[in-house]
């Protein structure tokens, strides 16, 4: 792998963006959809024909591993980064949506009777009372997923979804190693800059 | 004249988990009266207070107040119902990570109509309410200071003034100073009696300490086993009569304290989508 083929400068760029791209719309429509979903699938909050069946929903999606469900759509939508977005959010929903899901099952009920007592409606309790105890988690746990799907993203290329793994397949099947070493120390870098920022906003809400 | 009656109970009775956990055959409270509830722990007295809030229901019985039984069932009315009936709690019960204005403000949610209360706009009125309040419990240098990062004492005046800005007419308190040590007790107690003095606020308190009842009652109502076993003066209560209180070994207590427990929590909206009230509580 040394020395490193700065050659695939123009490559490296464009692919990184890429991977960033499709992680942060993945992570971003995951979250959209997780969330509703996870207040369904809460048990305290809604009744058991509502909340069994979407906890088995999301419990099936975790079941798929990302590549597989990257296959699928790469099939399903063809090449490139939009495969791996779907996949990503999918993927994302279905882990989510269960965070989501036990951080209000763990809600401490008395502060939402109080405002329950003060003549407030449900829909207030949740405005005022639930969302302000659990949006910093809620938010944690996407900065996380944020962290974890960059890192996935990086290796959906080698099934075709892009990104910078779409690359390193390709420069490992021509045996050019010194680009190969370039794109590896990239995912590294990328990696990194994903977790830092991901704890940086869990430092700040927590 | 004789007062107005604003709590009347004729043979109520809570069930939890198949057995009676309160039983009360008469109970009747005047305007602007404070009451001090005593007895040990799973003795009924949060069972009493949480009933008449609003949030256990009744096995049988009548339970008027303010002139008319608690609209148990009927959603609008019981808004209303509950911004007549203000409560705090042992543990404070606020929101910890809102500010100690966003918590007072809290108090006002049940005046807020839809849109306004979605956007989070209040009229003036409520700003002046809400204001007063925080000056009733002297808290106006902390207002932007978060709710979990005050001390015990300055949580429960936070309670207070939520309370306080829901302008009730019965104020239920359960407990306030149980985990408060006894120089903040005091203090909480003297803030609460000199408010419901001044708002001409009926007070219901359940205390621990008789002492505490001794001082701060007009009337002090004590119970056993989930009934009134005694019922007089401040100064009628005597040390063998506390003996009597607290001393016989309660053995239905721990049973109750933890069917009250089991029961206590479940939210009103909940009941509606699951389809069935809270038995006891």
């Amino acid at each position: 792998m040394l020395p490193p083929d700065w050659s695939v400068w123009d490559v490296l760029w464009r692919a990184s963006i890429e991977t960033l791209q499709t992680t942060v719309t993945g992570t971003f429509l995951g979250g959209l959809f997780a969330y509703p979903l996870g207040v369904l699938a809460a048990s305290n909050w809604t009744p058991a024909w509502v909340h069994l069946p979407v906890k088995a929903v999301l419990a099936f999606i975790r079941s798929i591993p990302l590549l597989i469900l990257a296959l699928l759509f790469v099939s399903a939508v063809g090449l490139g980064p939009f495969p791996g977005v779907l996949a990503i959010t999918v993927h994302s929903v279905g882990v989510l949506g269960r965070f989501v899901a036990e951080e209000i099952e763990s809600t401490d009920p008395r502060p939402l009777q109080a405002l329950q007592g003060t003549g407030a409606t449900p829909i207030q309790i949740i405005q005022h009372g639930l969302i302000p105890q659990v949006l910093p988690q809620m938010v944690a746990h996407l900065a996380i997923r944020f962290e974890m799907n960059l890192r996935d993203s990086t290796i959906l290329g080698l099934v075709g979804a892009g990104g910078l793994g779409f690359y390193v397949f390709l420069y490992v099947k021509q045996f050019q190693w010194e680009k190969t070493g370039v794109l590896c120390l990239a995912i590294v870098l990328l990696v990194f800059a994903g977790e830092f920022v991901s704890w940086q906003v869990r430092k700040r809400l927590l | 004249m004789s007062p107005e009656v604003v709590i009347r109970l004729k043979d109520v009775a809570v069930t939890a988990g198949g057995r009676e956990i309160l039983s009360v055959e008469r109970l009747s409270i005047a305007r602007g009266e404070r009451v001090a509830f005593i007895g040990n722990s799973g003795s009924g007295k949060t069972t009493l207070m949480r009933m008449l809030k609003g949030y256990v229901v009744p096995s049988r019985g009548v339970v008027e107040v303010l002139g008319a039984p608690v609209p148990l069932g009927d959603r609008q009315r019981m808004r209303g119902y509950h911004r007549q009936i203000g409560m705090i709690h042992q543990h404070f019960d606020l929101i910890g990570r809102e500010s100690v204005w966003q918590n007072v403000y809290h108090g006002r949610l049940g005046y807020l109509p839809f849109l306004n209360s979605l956007l989070t706009r209040f009229t003036d009125a409520d700003l002046q309410i809400c204001t007063q309040a925080i000056k009733e419990v002297r808290l106006e240098d902390k207002l932007h200071r978060s709710a979990r990062t005050l001390s015990g004492g300055e949580q429960q005046r936070v309670a207070i003034a939520r309370t306080l800005a829901q302008e009730p007419t019965i104020f239920l308190a359960d407990e306030p100073v149980s985990s408060l040590d006894p120089a903040l007790a005091e203090d909480i107690l003297d803030l609460l009696v000199a408010i419901c003095d001044a708002y001409r606020l009926t007070l219901l308190v359940s205390l621990h300490l008789p002492e505490l009842a001794r001082r701060y009652a007009d009337r002090i109502i004590a119970m056993q086993g989930g009934r009134i076993i005694w019922e007089g003066l401040p100064e009628e209560l005597s040390g063998e009569r506390i003996q009597e209180i607290y001393g016989r070994g309660d053995h239905r207590g721990e049973e109750n304290d933890r069917l009250e427990r089991a029961s206590g929590f479940h939210m009103a909206w909940q009941q509606r989508i699951q389809g069935h009230p809270v038995p006891g509580g």
